[in-house]
């Protein structure tokens, strides 16, 4: 009975790891929501509207990228391990290349409308990149200070 | 005929300029860093549909095997699958901001 309360209020240090490294996902998609502004703004402050406007497209495109990848993916562990799964497989395929077809149509609609802003579209594609080294960068403090 | 005027046969025909290779306009140019563009965006893309159909077919392997390791095997799919789109992106990126 001691053990049990001492485990419950303690958890070992491989549970409070695993606990910390199963939250990765979610800093990402906070990172994500938390740099995208930053970026805007300083897009915004250096290279003026327009490449800010094709800067927050381009973060729009890969947060719903990034959002619905993770929706295939865990769909298609459901499917991989057997579990019930509430999407269906033709659901997943398709959710799977609407994100291209996503992806193309904005950079269709920043070219027609707004040329210049092509350059602030294409770097704000690259917003998972930045919020994935956030949270690498987060994690290896966390080992380094932490002993996670 | 000797070694020795084989060699200089070579030796002058080497050295009469070729027209097909000289300098191009910048319209010739201009195709040929299309071209390159075409292509290398092609090798991109290839390349990274082969990395992402390896990364999943390992993981969907991984998870048959041992479902207990899922969330891990989840995770490094979706930063692997994300990190591989990056790539071809980066291609992009480098042919916009180099081909004009």
């Amino acid at each position: 009975m001691p053990d049990q309360l001492q485990t419950e209020h303690n958890p070992a240090p491989s549970a409070v790891a695993e606990r910390f490294y199963s939250g990765a996902l979610l800093r990402i998609r906070r990172f994500m929501a938390v740099l995208a502004p930053l970026l805007v703004v300083a897009a915004w402050w250096k290279f003026g509207l327009r490449s800010a406007v094709g800067f927050a497209f381009g973060c729009a495109i890969a947060y719903v990228n990034f959002h619905w990848l993770n929706r295939v993916i865990v769909g298609f562990a459901d499917r991989a391990t057997g579990a019930a799964t509430s999407q269906s497989g033709q659901g997943i395929v398709f959710r799977f290349l609407l994100r291209y077809l996503l992806m193309a149509l904005g950079a269709y609609v920043i070219l027609s409308v707004s040329p210049a802003s092509l350059n602030g579209l294409l770097a704000g594609l690259f917003l998972p990149v930045a919020a994935i080294g956030c949270e690498a960068v987060y994690e290896l403090y966390a080992a380094l200070a932490r002993g996670v | 005929m000797g070694k020795l005027s084989k060699l200089f046969l070579v030796l002058s025909v080497l050295a009469f300029a070729v027209p097909a290779f000289a300098q191009g306009g910048a319209e010739t140019e201009g195709k040929w860093i299309a071209i390159a563009a075409g292509f290398s965006m092609a090798f991109a893309s290839g390349i990274c549909a082969l990395a992402q159909g390896k990364a999943t077919a390992a993981a969907a392997e991984s998870l048959a095997r041992n479902p207990a390791a899922r969330p891990g095997i989840q995770l490094a799919l979706i930063l692997g699958l994300a990190l591989i789109e990056s790539l071809a992106l980066y291609t992009l990126v480098i042919i916009f901001a180099k081909v004009k």
